[in-house]
């Protein structure tokens, strides 16, 4: 009975967080509990799922489709899925509306991913309230819930995965470095003045930023290449920020930050392969794209095949008749690791800190420059 | 998923221009996969710079490469390291399926006919080029004529000759999208008895084609015309012909700038004209066309022009992908098949030869 009431009682909550009247805010940790030891926090549009923004229609077609319509990217649900055990924390962070939590998470419990946090935007508030710059900004907007996410649970590593068509990487960067101390709140306070935050939202990231507990905790930044933008165009954050184009690529760098076991990097590439968009040779590319942007050593790709080699021995493909066999697949990737011949490996000249106020600046100049040419 | 092999360090602008174009087309062709062949340690630089699919592009190093101007046979004795040279072996190896290049004509041609096989019933390969001309042909629109042989070999029998019109007449079919090609000989008149003997023969043969849409003889003149879709010559006259053409274009353009330079009225003239003339430069662009295919082998190779930029070279790698996906080599050889058969059907003279043929 008194759970009953204490249901109804939650019941005109969770209907305001439906229709984005009250914001969702994210639970920490219950009392008592340990922090997490790695936490993966993900974006979703563009970077988990298969979002088109370029033009009205694709806005319309995104907001009717239903949980079943919408599609993730090879790979991305195998990462997922693989990052969640050893009782990994996921958050998600998207900058999709808030009326579109149910058909979202729908989507999420369809393909079996598990999450411990699922923050959207509340642009109903932003609209009754009149505030229409908040509608497109991206800082303002994720960086609190980044920082609100961490004073509710701080891991002591994070792993963020992003994608190129918004402000991601500059967010994940500043993130990165504020909860490092690498950036001091003066210099946040210039950042959100750059980035026409309102002056209360301002306020709020100032005392976040102050509260949120401080480790150099964010090792690994992801940004997917949805737009296939120039890796090139990210070396200025540094070596810690991974442009990928597929999961297959991220997977193979967190095998080699120890995060993921070759058995999981399989598994991501099956998924790869079953969505009919990646053959072996695709992979086996992927692979010598990251050698060659000194993302992964050769030493490690090779060690990966002779690994996963060794899982497949041991059943990890049992049943999967589809295949070539195994060693055949371990050779192609040695083959593309060969074909490299003796070049140097890449080496990542040491990058100046960051002026995120200038990044800012860029972006809202990049951002009007597609809008003058008519794509989002 | 066709693989295409492109020498990224042939060409007045590689590797820059070949790598960006590779780049682009690896976001076109999203059943291609690309081998960039070249130094792979410059090519790792510049693949970065620029959007592309790092599933679909892959780097290949090669030490050395040919220079435009080396001399072919030298260059690859000395280089057998070459990116043409491994590019061609990479092919022939069965791990690439097509072969794009900008760089040494005849290097790439001699590294092709070195390592390659030619198609069952091919005697000889042959370089094409095209010419734009005034009447336009196929669903496209084309308005670029093909002419083949342009230097691959210098001599050509009569068997030889129809080969090329078979040969020409697939690639316009697929590439042109025209379903029935006109194809010609070239000769010194259009009636069947005139040029030199093999010229003569193959006319005789050709009449008998019914694979073919053959339309005669036809003169020089007529291909800036477009009488013809595929103009078939012997490598020595294709590739004289060829050089009087763009000789002809050069020195009209240089023209125009003279006349610009000397009078106002001719410059305004030419200013009331610009919009038609930068009309008919688009339509005349080769580098809308990508390349020129070399045929006869089991592979299709589309050179590309030595002064191809990014936009070129996307073009001759799409060039390479619809003639792969098209079957291109497949329906040469099915062609040479049926007129093979056809041939042995035909009764013999005492002397062995077909009766109809001199």
């Amino acid at each position: 009975m008194l759970g009953r009431l204490g249901r109804m009682a939650t019941l005109p909550s969770r209907l305001g967080q439906r229709i984005g009247l009250f914001d969702h805010v994210p639970e920490g940790l219950p009392a008592g509990s340990s922090p997490p030891r790695h936490t993966f926090r993900w974006d979703l549009d563009k970077t988990y799922l298969r979002t088109e923004f370029d033009s009205i229609g694709d806005l319309v077609r995104s907001a009717i489709e239903t949980a079943a319509d919408k599609q993730a990217y090879p790979g991305a649900t195998a990462l997922l899925r693989a990052l969640r055990q050893d009782d990994h924390r996921i958050c998600i962070v998207s900058g999709s509306p808030t009326q579109m939590r149910q058909v979202l998470a729908a989507k999420l419990a369809l393909d079996g991913v598990d999450y411990d946090e699922f923050v959207l935007k509340n642009n109903l508030k932003n609209l009754l309230r009149g505030r229409f710059r908040s509608l497109r900004a991206q800082i303002p907007y994720k960086l609190p819930a980044m920082l609100q996410s961490r004073i509710g649970a701080a891991a002591e590593h994070e792993t963020l995965f992003g994608d190129d068509a918004e402000a991601d990487a500059i967010i994940y960067c500043l993130y990165a470095d504020l909860v490092a101390e690498r950036v001091s709140l003066q210099d946040l306070e210039r950042v959100l003045i750059a980035s026409r935050a309102y002056d209360d939202d301002a306020l709020r990231i100032l005392d976040l930023a102050r509260r949120v507990p401080k480790h150099d905790a964010v090792n690994r930044l992801f940004i997917h290449l949805d737009r296939r933008s120039a890796p090139v165009g990210f070396r200025h954050y540094g070596p810690r920020l991974v442009p990928v184009f597929n999961y297959f690529q991220a997977a193979l760098v967190l095998y080699g930050d120890h995060v993921l076991s070759a058995r999981q990097v399989i598994f991501v590439a099956l998924e790869m392969i079953d969505s009919g968009q990646f053959e072996v040779g695709h992979l086996a590319t992927s692979v010598q794209d990251v050698i060659r942007r000194g993302r992964i050593t050769r030493e490690l790709a090779l060690q990966l095949a002779a690994e996963a080699h060794e899982a497949a021995r041991s059943g990890a493909l049992s049943g999967r008749n589809d295949l070539p066999p195994f060693e055949q697949i371990a050779e192609s990737f040695r083959e593309r690791v060969r074909e490299l011949g003796p070049t140097e490996p890449y080496q990542f000249e040491s990058t100046a800190p960051l002026d995120y106020v200038r990044l800012v600046d860029q972006e809202h100049e990049h951002r009007r420059t597609r809008r003058r040419r008519g794509a989002h | 998923m066709h693989r295409i092999v492109v020498d990224a360090m042939g060409g007045d602008h590689a590797p820059e221009e070949i790598v960006h174009g590779a780049a682009e087309a690896s976001l076109a062709l999203t059943s291609a996969e690309i081998i960039l062949v070249g130094d792979a340690a410059e090519l790792g630089r510049l693949l970065p710079r620029m959007r592309h699919d790092g599933a679909r592009v892959r780097v290949h190093h090669a030490p050395t490469f040919v220079e435009m101007d080396e001399k072919p046979a030298e260059a690859l004795a000395a280089k057998p390291e070459s990116s043409i040279a491994v590019a061609a072996d990479l092919v022939a190896r069965g791990e690439g399926d097509a072969l794009v290049s900008a760089g040494n004509t005849g290097a790439s041609v001699l590294a092709c006919a070195r390592r390659w096989t030619l198609l069952q019933g091919v005697r000889r390969a042959a370089l094409a080029a095209v010419y734009p001309t005034e009447l336009r042909r196929g669903e496209k629109d084309d308005p670029f004529s093909l002419i083949l042989d342009v230097g691959a070999t210098i001599d050509a029998s009569a068997d030889d000759l129809v080969g090329f019109a078979v040969m020409g007449s697939a690639y316009a079919k697929l590439v042109s999208q025209n379903r029935r090609p006109r194809v010609a000989l070239l000769s010194n008149g259009t009636e069947p008895g005139k040029g030199p003997a093999s010229v003569v023969a193959a006319h005789a043969a050709l009449v008998e084609t019914t694979e073919l849409n053959f339309i005669g003889n036809i003169e020089g003149l007529d291909i800036p015309r477009g009488v013809a879709d595929v103009v078939v010559t012997s490598g020595f006259v294709g590739n004289v012909v060829l050089k009087m053409l763009e000789g002809v274009s050069e020195t009209v353009v240089r023209l125009a700038r003279y006349a610009h330079k000397e009078r106002l009225a001719w410059r305004l003239g030419l200013i009331a004209l610009s919009s038609a003339i930068d009309q008919l430069k688009m339509i005349t662009d080769w580098q809308q066309y990508g390349g020129a295919p070399l045929l006869g082998f089991t592979h299709p190779f589309i050179k590309a022009h030595g002064r191809s930029n990014a936009h070129a070279v996307t073009n001759a790698i799409k060039v390479a992908h619809k003639a792969l996906a098209g079957n291109l080599c497949g329906n040469i050889a099915r062609t040479m098949a049926e007129l093979d058969e056809r041939a042995s059907r035909r009764p013999r003279t005492a002397d062995g030869s077909e009766s109809g043929a001199p």
